[in-house]
């Protein structure tokens, strides 16, 4: 069985901590995984994205289109601008929150008519790919853990709970503190399993 | 993971390809590393820069390509193993060397990474480096993923000094930038002992009879290296049961193996690892066998070519499938549907699978998004110099040409629409380019000519440049972006930096010493962050006859708040004063800073004269301002000159609490 998933945002979100948790994971636990990241331009507020593949039978590091169990999106906007790689009636796990691109911001001086876009005008185009979308607070729930930049974690711990994911909550646990800055790693721990209590 | 690559442990680690590399190069105890940074090698340096006082390695980040292709080789010649990374177009530069490299051989191990940019992700042109090896007689491997990575890295050591040549992995974005599971073999590092460039008694000298000479015994070396490709383990054949057979290479190979996965078809594969010189007995014998053969490779037929050769010798009816035949295409990289499409046809596969309608469906539901276009950092010092540079040409941007070069400014060619003045589109070729194309453009043209450079291309490529305009006295104006780093490629050291690794410490350049040295006499130095102050420096270098220089000085924000952070200061953010801010949206519409957006409600507001005006403010979210404050300096409302920096940063912590992000 292969499991992908599809995690993306705004470059300086913390996307590559998650698929480096999930890959040193997989490495500790016996799994095989490949990823492919972006990488290149070293400027913040870019479109980023992982894609995440783990399984005996995985060659490609691109998950091809329609073929993402979980997409992760630790942004709005985002979250549907990699939509094409998620399966139909997949899962999504996307941040409540909206960074707005600054071109949307040039447009809107231009005339006022230009509004931004919303997670409800988001969440509908998303649901004509799939029902299952749960809509996670990460920044408040990040505030909660104590670290603000947490937010990450809190959306890997709601993705634990997901059917087919191959990693469990404990296993993760145990590879969070290899990974995060030492004076972090009580507020990311408290930030997964916050993030796996609060999904429904 | 760093711990990873350094550990001592027989275990199999996560590793990022570029960080397998590394390994591969400790595992085969190289002493002497060099680069020039460039996506996607980058991360190759930075983790070399992190590990080499630990290893006692010599690493230089160099000038340029060129510079650190000579000191691997001159390293090798010493007596060290050595490699150097770079990308597809820094082979460009080092090719003068590399090609004599050729003729010359070295002594110790020496390795080249070089890493092509299929669909130009991070790059000017999409060039296939393959032919480099081609044409230089330097044996090439290439890597289908991480775990190939490391193992070719350590194997091209071994054909380094087995063959007495340097050694290329050749290697694609998609290659350099995954990650697997990757297995960690013993890491037996040795002292560094100095050896001796005389006592190897080798000679690295080629011009004519001398060359003639060596080239009659590379032609030599090219066949006992082809010899041992025929044998490779890097080269390996699947058998199977479809009479149409597939040759590949690199990253695709892995889109191959899926895609039959997929169809369920079985076909005899040959993955080719060794690319220069080819294995062409090996490739004969696998086209005898087969009626069809499909050959999948990114970018130039190079393989194909190669098969079509070998096909008249060994099967003169193969029906050859891929580029010249209109089935794949030279553009662009490859991934599964594309390969899927080909080989569902080929192989008259009936498949539920349509990726182009997924494709189509999710393009109709995007089609609401706002684009995400590359921009200049909260902070970022190119957008003060640009917002001024702006302000300076209104009026007469018809008679400016600006000549754009390489580096974070080259974004200036996404952000048209915001600098409609500059042009920054016009002009893009390659590192230091925009200094003689500058030159050429005044000797040709009316308008005024402004050449842009950072401070790292005006190492790289850019001194002979500037020497140039300087020596036929140009009427060019310069302006440096001097950042202080490398910035694009994640911040790394340049001859202008003041901090290096332990091991190799810096002697920072000046800039304007090196132009005062070259001779130009009008050099202006600015504050960029003083955006307002910047304005008539360049209204009076436009107006002047050339050459000027204007160094626009301002560290970049990314490496600045690293530094801030490791000195525990803490990142003051500013914020819109809803008494003061009278809705009129200049920090939006002319500065075009990711931090500043526009409140989705309106707001009342009185003016002086007491009348009440409706409209929408603008706010600066705390979590991404940098605090570089130019916002504040190009406000209409803002009496800067009358309030200190501090004043204002207290009237912030004073409202702090009430301050909600977006």
């Amino acid at each position: 069985m292969t499991y992908n998933l599809m995690t993306c945002g705004v470059g300086g979100q913390g996307l590559m901590l998650v698929s480096n948790v999930i890959g040193i994971a997989c490495a500790e636990f016996g799994l095989n995984i490949r990823t492919a990241e972006t990488h290149g331009l070293a400027q913040r507020s870019g479109s980023i994205y992982t894609h995440v593949r783990i399984g005996e039978e995985i060659y490609s590091p691109l998950i091809p289109y329609g073929e993402a169990d979980a997409l992760l999106g630790m942004e709005a906007n985002e979250t549907l601008r990699y939509i094409e790689f998620l399966k139909p009636d997949g899962v999504i796990i996307m941040n409540n929150y909206m960074w707005h691109p600054v071109q949307s911001t040039f447009n809107r001086v231009q005339d006022a008519a230009n509004t931004y876009l919303s997670i409800k005008t988001i969440m509908a185009q998303l649901e004509k790919i799939t029902k299952t979308i749960h809509l996670v607070n990460a920044t408040e729930i990040a505030n909660q853990a104590g670290n603000p930049l947490t937010s990450n974690l809190v959306l890997l711990g709601a993705l634990v709970k997901t059917e087919g994911f191959p990693l469990s909550l404990n296993q993760l646990q145990e590879i969070v503190p290899k990974v995060v800055p030492e004076k972090a790693i009580t507020a990311n721990l408290k930030a997964l399993l916050l993030g796996y209590e609060n999904r429904k | 993971m760093l711990a990873d690559v350094i550990s001592t442990d027989k275990k199999n680690a996560f590793l990022f390809c570029n960080e397998a590399i590394v390994r591969g190069a400790l595992e085969s105890d190289v002493k002497v590393v060099a680069f020039y940074p460039g996506s996607p090698i980058s991360e190759i340096l930075d983790t070399f820069y992190l590990i080499s006082d630990r290893f006692d390695i010599k690493m230089e980040i160099a000038t340029n390509e060129k510079v650190a292709l000579e000191i691997v080789a001159g390293a090798s010649m010493g007596g060290q193993r050595s490699l150097i990374a770079m990308k597809s177009v820094g082979l460009n530069v080092a090719s003068d060397t590399f090609f004599s490299l050729g003729y010359t051989g070295i002594n110790k191990g020496c390795v080249l990474v070089f890493a092509d940019d299929p669909f130009c992700h991070s790059s000017q042109s999409e060039e296939d480096g393959r032919f480099f090896a081609y044409n230089s007689y330097i044996p090439m491997l290439e890597p289908s993923d991480p775990v190939e990575a490391k193992s070719m890295t350590k194997a091209a050591f071994e054909i380094s000094e087995k063959h007495q040549t340097l050694v290329l992995v050749r290697t694609t974005t998609r290659i350099n930038h995954q990650s697997t599971i990757v297995p960690l073999e013993p890491l037996n590092r040795t002292e560094f002992i100095p050896g001796s460039f005389r006592e190897s008694n080798k000679k690295y000298a080629t011009v004519g009879s001398k060359a003639r000479e060596l080239k009659l015994k590379m032609l030599e070396r090219r066949e006992l290296i082809r010899e041992d490709f025929e044998e490779s383990e890097f080269n390996k054949i699947t058998d199977g049961t479809e009479n149409i057979g597939i040759i590949v290479s690199g990253v695709s190979y892995n889109y191959v193996l899926e895609v039959c996965s997929k169809l369920k078809i079985n076909p005899p594969i040959l993955k080719l690892g060794t690319t220069y010189p080819l294995p062409k007995n090996l490739i004969s014998s696998f086209i005898k066998k087969i009626k069809g053969v499909i050959v999948v490779e990114e970018l130039s037929p190079y393989l194909e070519t190669n098969v079509k050769v070998l096909a008249k010798d060994s099967n003169l009816n193969l029906n050859i499938y891929g580029k010249t035949s209109g089935h794949f295409s030279e553009a662009f990289e490859y991934n599964i549907p594309i390969v899927f499409k080909v080989f569902k046809n080929l192989y008259k596969i009936d498949t539920t699978i349509e990726y182009e309608i997924n494709l189509a469906k999710a393009d109709e539901l995007k089609s609401i998004l706002p684009v995400r276009i590359p921009v200049f950092c909260p902070g970022c010092p190119h957008r003060a110099t640009f917002w001024a540079l702006q302000k300076a040409v209104t009026g007469k941007s018809n008679e400016i040409a600006l000549i754009n070069d390489i580096g974070c400014y080259s974004m200036l060619l996404l952000n048209k629409e915001i600098y409609p003045k500059l042009n920054g589109d016009d002009f893009l070729l390659s590192m230091g380019a925009t200094l003689g194309a500058g030159s050429g453009i005044s000797l040709a043209a009316q308008e005024k000519v402004i050449s842009v450079i950072g401070d790292s291309t005006f190492f790289h490529a850019g001194l002979p440049g500037m020497i140039n305009i300087c020596h036929h006295n140009e009427d060019v104006v310069v302006i440096i972006l001097d950042n202080s780093v490398t910035a694009m490629t994640g911040q790394q050291t340049n001859p202008g930096t003041d901090f290096g690794t332990t091991n190799n410490p810096k002697n920072k350049i000046q800039i304007e010493d090196v132009l005062k040295g070259i001779g130009f006499n009008n050099i202006i130095i600015n504050d960029c962050f003083e955006a307002k102050n910047c304005i008539p420096s360049f209204r009076k270098a436009l107006e002047e006859p050339g050459p000027t220089v204007i160094i626009s000085r301002g560290p970049c924000a990314l490496w600045n708040d690293r530094k801030k952070r490791k000195r525990g200061e803490k990142i003051q953010p500013y914020y819109v004063d809803q008494d003061i801010c009278r809705k009129c949206h200049t920090c939006m519409r002319d500065f075009y800073c990711p931090a500043i957006s526009m409140d989705s409600h309106e707001k009342e507001f009185t003016d002086d004269n007491g009348k009440i005006w409706k409209g929408f403010s603008s706010h600066i979210s705390p979590k991404l301002c940098d605090g570089c404050g130019v916002c504040s300096i190009i406000c209409p409302y803002t009496n800067h000159e009358a309030r200190s920096e501090k004043d204002v940063i207290k009237i912030y912590e004073k409202k702090r609490e009430v301050r909600h992000d977006l």
